[in-house]
C-alpha cells in the first residue's frame, strides 16, 4: 500500500501548521484518558478490546504528529498511516460519550490530511481521486456512459410505467436528484426505482449531465483541496440548472 | 439539499406516495443507520417513520439511531479495499452479532457503503440476511394506480 517511502519533513511541518487551530489544539491537549471512549468504538470490541483501538489512543498518534513536526521519520509515518486509514472510520459514536465532546473524526481526518502532505494514501482512494478530477464522479464513468445509462434505466422503467421519464438536465426543475457514481457502474437499477418513486410522487425533478456524484471520497482521503473541488461539481450542476432543492441518494 | 429519507418521508407523510406494508409482512426487517445519515445527518427519525409504513414486523438493533455503531464499511474504508478489507470485516463483528440478535432475515439501509458492507458481513459471519435499501424494498411495495401502469397490448410490443 505505500506508495512513497520517503517522508518530507518540510511539508510535513507545513501541513502541521496549516491544519493547527484553537479548537484542534484544545481537544488533544484536554483528553483525559478517561477511557469511556473505550466500549463506544467498534473497532476496539470488534478486536478483543486491543488497548491500541481506543479513540483517545488513536488521537494521541495525532498529538504526537502535531509535536513532531519535521521530527517525523518513515516509521512514524507509517504508524500514523494505518491509525488513522485502518483503525477508524471517523463515524463520530466516541465523541458521543466523550464528556469533553472531542471530536476524533476531525483528529482522524486532520491525521489523513497530514498523510496527504507525503503522499501516502491509499492506492484506491487515490485512483478516485484522479477520476474526479478527469471524468467529474469517482468511478470513471464518461458523460456518454452517464447518458446512455439513464436512456437505457428510463427505457426499462416505461415498460411497466408508459408514462414515466428521467429528465435531464431540465432547468428551474424543483429538484436536482444526483447519485453514488457506483449506481451507474454496478446498481443501475437505483437510478429507475428513483425515477419510478419520483414519477409516482408527481415530482418535478432532473439528473444533471455534469456534476452528478454526490460522493466525496476526497473528503474522506483527507484531501481537502480534491474534496472541495468535488463539492463545487455538484453546487456547479444546481446553479446551472436553477434547481430549488438537491437530493442525494441513499 | 436533502438527503432521500427525508424526502421519501415527506413523500408518504404527504400522501403522494403509498405503500403496501403487507409485502413484507412475513418477514422481520430492520434497519441500519448509516453514520452519516442518522448520527451526523440527523436522518434517524424521517426513516423512522417510513419503517411505520413499510414494515409489520421491524425489530430495532441494540443500540439504534444516533447511538448505533458505524457497520465498519464507513470513511472511505470500502473504497479502500486491498489491504484494508480484512480490518473491515473484522472491525464488523460488533454490528454481525448485532443483526443476528434481531432475528431479521432483512436489514435495509440507505448507504452504499453500509450496504456493501453488511453484504460482506453476511456472508463472511453467516447472517443469512437480505440486504435491501429503501428504494429496492419500494419497488415491490409501492401501490400503482391501475391507470398508470402498461396495458396489456403495450406489455407485448
Amino acid at each position: 500500500m505505500a506508495e512513497k517511502v520517503a517522508v518530507d519533513p518540510q511539508a510535513f511541518k507545513k501541513a502541521v501548521d496549516d491544519r493547527t487551530n484553537a479548537r484542534l489544539k484544545m481537544w488533544l491537549e484536554i483528553c483525559a484518558h478517561c477511557g469511556l471512549c473505550a466500549d463506544t468504538c467498534h473497532f476496539y470490541l470488534s478486536n478483543d478490546r486491543d488497548p491500541k483501538l481506543i479513540p483517545a489512543i488513536k488521537g494521541k498518534k495525532v498529538l504526537e504528529a502535531f509535536k513532531k513536526k519535521d521530527k517525523i521519520d518513515e516509521a512514524f509515518l507509517e504508524e500514523l498511516y494505518w491509525t488513522v486509514y485502518g483503525d477508524c472510520t471517523m463515524c463520530r459514536r466516541c465523541t458521543m460519550f466523550c464528556p469533553f465532546g472531542i471530536d476524533i473524526a476531525t483528529i482522524t481526518s486532520t491525521g489523513r490530511g497530514l498523510c496527504v502532505s507525503q503522499g501516502k494514501v491509499p492506492e484506491n482512494l487515490v485512483k478516485t481521486i484522479e477520476s474526479y478530477y478527469e471524468y467529474g464522479n469517482q468511478m470513471e464513468v464518461s458523460e456518454e456512459d452517464w447518458i446512455d445509462t439513464l436512456q437505457w434505466m428510463e427505457e426499462e422503467l416505461q415498460e411497466e410505467l408508459p408514462g414515466a421519464t428521467i429528465p435531464i438536465d431540465k432547468k428551474g426543475a424543483n429538484l436536482l436528484y444526483t447519485v453514488n457514481a457506483r449506481e451507474p457502474k454496478f446498481y443501475p437499477m437505483d437510478i429507475s426505482q428513483a425515477a419510478m418513486v419520483f414519477y409516482l410522487a408527481g415530482e418535478d425533478w432532473t439528473m444533471s449531465s455534469k456534476g452528478w456524484d454526490d460522493t466525496n471520497l476526497a473528503m474522506f482521503a483527507g484531501d481537502l483541496k480534491a474534496a472541495g473541488y468535488v463539492s463545487q461539481l455538484v453546487r456547479d450542476a444546481a446553479e446551472e440548472l436553477e434547481v430549488k432543492r438537491v437530493a442525494i441518494t441513499e | 439539499m436533502v438527503h432521500s429519507v427525508t424526502l421519501f418521508a415527506e413523500y408518504l407523510r404527504e400522501g403522494r406516495l403509498k405503500l403496501d406494508k403487507s409485502v413484507f409482512g412475513d418477514q422481520r426487517c430492520t434497519y441500519q443507520d448509516p453514520c452519516n445519515v442518522s448520527r451526523n445527518g440527523g436522518c434517524g427519525k424521517d426513516a423512522r417513520e417510513i419503517i411505520q409504513y413499510l414494515c409489520e414486523d421491524f425489530v430495532e438493533m441494540e443500540p439504534h439511531g444516533d447511538y448505533n455503531f458505524c457497520c465498519g464499511g464507513g470513511g472511505g474504508a470500502i473504497p479502500m479495499a486491498g489491504a484494508f478489507r480484512d480490518r473491515r470485516i473484522r472491525s464488523g463483528k460488533v454490528k454481525a452479532d448485532e443483526i443476528r440478535a434481531t432475528g431479521a432475515s432483512i436489514c435495509f439501509t440507505p448507504c452504499h457503503n453500509c450496504y456493501d458492507q453488511i453484504r460482506d458481513l453476511s456472508k463472511e459471519y453467516e447472517l443469512g440476511i437480505k440486504v435491501l435499501s429503501f428504494k429496492e424494498m419500494f419497488e415491490e411495495a409501492l401501490i400503482i394506480p391501475e391507470e398508470l401502469k402498461a396495458k396489456e397490448e403495450d406489455e407485448e410490443e
